[in-house]
């Protein structure tokens, strides 16, 4: 039972999400039936949910909930602001309820005597119109008795479905009362069922613990087939069912027909659907023309709704991050096994080993894609945050997300909410101005924020925009002086002044709000983002917007390398941005002039590495030069010895090493020594800058006057 | 091991050298003890960071303890080990390896074993001993290992030791 439950939670997790996605789409589109329909839907699976594993405050909220969009579904209420922010205010309750159980802190239980409170208001409303509009013809359309209070609607034209509902034997073990589901039917229209129980057994051969009953019923209702097969969604494997269209008018309000059938299903014999058919037939004087719209929904047959329900599995995170951790050690191993396969000049073991690395290639690719997530998933409290927020500062604002369906590591995915949400606090905050400020500005009333992710090579790239007032860098400027960052004559461009809103303590909101400001800045964005690797752009004109570009790398964990070497010390690069190797003599290397040489006719600046890492010993004669290719930058990295391509399994150095920025990872490779995985981006930047500051160090030791720009270099960093 | 005199729980502490000097610390945070092996040297990190080596398939970093303490680097010799400790670090978790000149022992101490570390005239910081324990006419320093290995005051040690260091000459002449 625990893990059903477990499930459950995890289930109801995921259709409160996606009933807060669907609310929020409704609030711009209220009257999209459909999406209506999806909110009720979703409200039922939790309602049933619920109830099954005895989340009973959760049942009986939801239960409320339902009433309200079946209101809305009828026509009696209309999707108002009221009606919306209830319901959202409803469903953060829900998560409340799920994650504390039935347990509630007397904070909470207030709140959800309110809520109820609120809801219990508008469906009160909801009623009373209902009552008056919809009685009289509720009446005259609803032809006798059987039906309970759950009928919404009855007309003479909508089909009739008979459904053969045949539950297995076992059905009872996974805990389904097939009752229910034939209760269900008779929420969906106008219904009348037979019980079958021919197949029960004596009394004394009876096994309790088995199901022998079945049901015939006739439905007629307004809703789809897909509808109908959706009462049975749980219980496929479990039950057959039988759902066919038997006339497109409504043969249950026809007293004929009624009463023929009820003869028919005592007399007990198997329903022949050749007489059944004729039957009705004859019962609409031979008018109507009959689809066979039969479906049958079995476990064992690979029929088409089967293969549309397998095409999705739920794993839990923890077992795709062991099937990472495995495939990770699988190449780990696999390189040990090449290495060992080469030594032995075999080559039988050669081509094996060959064929093992090609597997162990596809193998990671695969997994890779597994652990892959659209960024979708984290943009519903997006939405979410935007809605709320602007309700609070009283400002409008519309948010657009572009790019929804770019996937990105799961891990990395994790890393990014956080920052993400401080980055849509400050637009909200500081950037869009209120709807007042904005028409006197001449802009659109309605403020606009974008999210935009897309792929650029190895990179994924997000960009939040927004139209608001932009960043006056004159004010960065004041602040920064005040604060002491920079001298008052520091001359600084434009794009240096916007980035020192990324220092840490630097916040340019004048006065301190609830959303954001309160002292923590752009630079925990900055911190959190390079913790996932990742790199932060900011562009803003005043007056015209703010944008903020992340850039993140695909993946963390596994990547095609380059192995080169350096003295005794292995390095790998990342293949992506490797171009080219060259070749060159050390004597062209030391005599570099200003650090540059030329390869393939072109001057490139030239980071000797040896120097930089401040390895002496053995330099051999001739170094081979690596042309990296950064932002298209393109730098010489010197090693010693390329040795080949290598599948890098990435493992963090640790906290200890935290601050270095070159070395994005360590490798271990297939002798058991660790190979360094360097980043060339970061060593193009850190260098670039420290050979800038050297530059600069140079001036200011000659007396020029360039010492501000030292200044803020150092800042910078 | 011998019944304690003072009636206090017993715990072990593994004693190590470095130069002359020797060093204890709780064996709790002691995981295991390696044979020296290859280090690969990470560029461009602290002189006391001597590198990072594979732990059965996860990277350890590994701190060379005699540069960390202030001391002389030396040649590594047959003797030299690396002692992997479980630290804490900012409140989390931390595996490191310690390089160490020789590990000497296990001693059983009681808690009235460890006399206070002396405030003036010392050449570490007390703040990062637990205390010391006399034992035939030297002295064992017990470490107090969470913070000698902590991240930010890594430097410190070196820097009260290093100042310290010409003091001890002279005391170690007496």
């Amino acid at each position: 039972m625990e893990q059903f439950k477990k499930k459950f939670l995890e289930e109801a997790n995921d259709l409160i999400n996606s009933l807060e996605d669907s609310l929020l789409i409704l609030e711009e589109k209220p009257s999209e039936k459909m999406i209506i329909e999806e909110v009720f839907r979703v409200m039922h699976s939790l309602k049933g949910g619920s109830s099954m594993f005895g989340f009973d405050k959760m049942d009986a909220f939801t239960h409320e909930l339902e009433t309200v969009y079946d209101l809305i579904r009828n026509d009696s209420l209309q999707v108002s602001r009221e009606v919306l922010d209830a319901t959202l205010a409803a469903v953060d309750h829900l998560k409340v309820l799920l994650e504390n159980g039935e347990e509630l802190s007397p904070a909470e239980q207030k709140n959800h005597q309110l809520l109820l409170s609120r809801i219990h208001h508008i469906i009160s409303k909801g009623e009373s119109e209902q009552n008056d509009a919809g009685k009289p013809n509720k009446a005259s359309e609803l032809p006798d008795n059987t039906d309970s209070v759950g009928i919404t609607r009855v007309y003479e034209q909508v089909p009739t479905y008979y459904i053969t509902v045949r539950p297995h034997p076992e059905i009872f073990r996974n805990g389904t009362n097939p009752i229910l589901l034939v209760d269900e039917l008779h929420t969906l229209g106008h219904c009348k069922a037979y019980l079958k129980k021919s197949a029960l057994p004596k009394f004394d051969d009876l096994d309790p613990e088995l199901c022998h009953l079945a049901w015939e019923v006739f439905l007629a209702t307004d809703k789809t087939i897909d509808d109908i097969k959706d009462v049975f969604i749980f219980v496929e494997d479990v039950c057959t069912v039988i759902i066919q269209k038997i006339a497109d008018v409504n043969m249950l309000s026809k007293s004929l027909f009624v009463s023929a059938i009820d003869t028919f299903m005592q007399s007990e014999q198997a329903t022949d659907m050749k007489n059944l058919e004729e039957f009705i037939a004859k019962t609409l004087n031979s008018d109507s023309s009959k689809e066979d719209d039969t479906i049958a929904i079995r476990a064992d047959e690979a029929g088409p709704i089967k293969r549309l329900t397998i095409s999705n599995i739920r794993v839990s995170s923890d077992k795709l991050d062991d099937l990472m951790n495995l495939v990770s050690e699988l190449v780990t191993t696999q390189a040990s096994l090449s290495l060992f396969a080469e030594n032995q000049n075999n080559p039988e073991l050669m081509s094996i080993a060959e064929n093992i690395e090609k597997i162990s290639r596809q193998l990671r690719d695969n997994t890779f894609e597994i652990c892959l997530i659209p960024i979708e998933t984290i943009i519903i409290r997006f939405k979410r945050l935007v809605r709320d927020l602007s309700n609070e500062l009283n400002k409008e604002i519309q948010f657009v997300a572009e790019g929804t369906e770019t996937e990105l590591d799961k891990s990395i995915i994790d890393g990014l909410s956080e920052p993400l949400m401080h980055i849509f606090r400050n637009a909200i905050d500081h950037g869009i101005e209120s709807a007042d400020d904005r028409l006197a500005r001449g802009k659109p009333r309605q403020g606009k924020i974008v999210l935009k992710s897309y792929y650029s090579g190895t990179n994924v790239y997000i960009q939040i925009k927004d139209d608001g007032k932009g960043i006056d860098v004159e004010k960065i400027r004041q602040k920064a002086i005040a604060r002491g960052f920079i001298s008052a004559d520091a001359n600084l461009s434009y794009k240096e002044l916007l980035n020192l809103v990324f220092l840490p303590g630097f916040s340019t909101a004048a006065k301190i709000t609830e959303v954001s400001g309160r002292g923590v800045g752009l630079d925990v964005v900055v911190k959190k983002i390079s913790d996932i690797r990742g790199d932060v752009e900011i562009e803003s004109q005043l007056g015209v917007g703010t944008t903020i570009t992340i850039k993140l790398p695909l993946t963390l964990s596994i990547i095609d390398g380059l192995l080169v070497k350096i003295d005794k010390t292995h390095f790998v690069l990342p293949l992506a941005s490797v171009d080219k190797c060259f070749e060159l003599p050390l004597e062209k290397i030391r005599n570099a002039f200003n650090n540059k040489v030329v390869l393939d006719g072109k001057q490139v600046p030239l980071v000797n590495l040896r120097n930089e890492f401040d390895i002496h010993e053995n330099t051999p004669k001739v170094q081979q030069i690596i042309q990296v290719n950064h932002d298209e930058v393109k730098v010489g990295l010197s090693v010693d010895i390329v040795l080949g391509e290598y599948q890098a399994v990435l493992k963090p150095l640790g906290r200890m090493f935290k601050d270095l920025e070159i070395v994005s990872g360590a490798t271990i490779l297939g002798d058991g020594t660790i190979a360094l995985v360097l980043d060339p981006a970061r060593i193009i930047n850190t260098f670039d800058r420290e050979t800038l500051n050297r530059r600069e160090k140079l001036y200011r030791d000659l007396g020029s006057n360039k010492q501000q720009l030292v200044t803020l270099k150092e800042l910078i960093q | 091991m011998s019944e304690t005199k003072t009636g206090g729980t017993l715990t072990s502490y593994l004693s190590f050298r470095l130069g002359e000097e020797m060093f204890s610390a709780d064996v709790s945070k002691v995981l295991e003890i390696l044979e020296m092996r290859p280090i690969t040297k990470v560029p461009r990190s602290p002189s006391y960071m001597r590198g990072v080596i594979n732990l059965r398939g996860s990277v350890l970093p590994v701190l060379d303890t005699r540069i960390k303490f202030g001391m002389a680097a030396t040649e590594d010799t047959v003797d030299t080990c690396i002692v992997v400790l479980n630290v804490i670090m900012e409140g989390e978790p931390l595996t490191l390896g310690a390089l160490v000149d020789s590990v000497e022992e296990v001693l059983e101490l009681t808690e009235a074993d460890i006399e206070a570390p002396p405030t003036i005239g010392s050449k570490f910081n007390p703040e990062y001993m637990h205390g010391m324990v006399k034992m035939d006419d030297s002295f064992i320093m017990v470490l107090n290992v969470d913070k000698v290995f902590s991240t930010d005051e890594l430097v410190m040690v070196a820097e009260t030791t290093e100042k310290a260091l010409p003091e001890s000459a002279e005391a170690q002449v007496k």
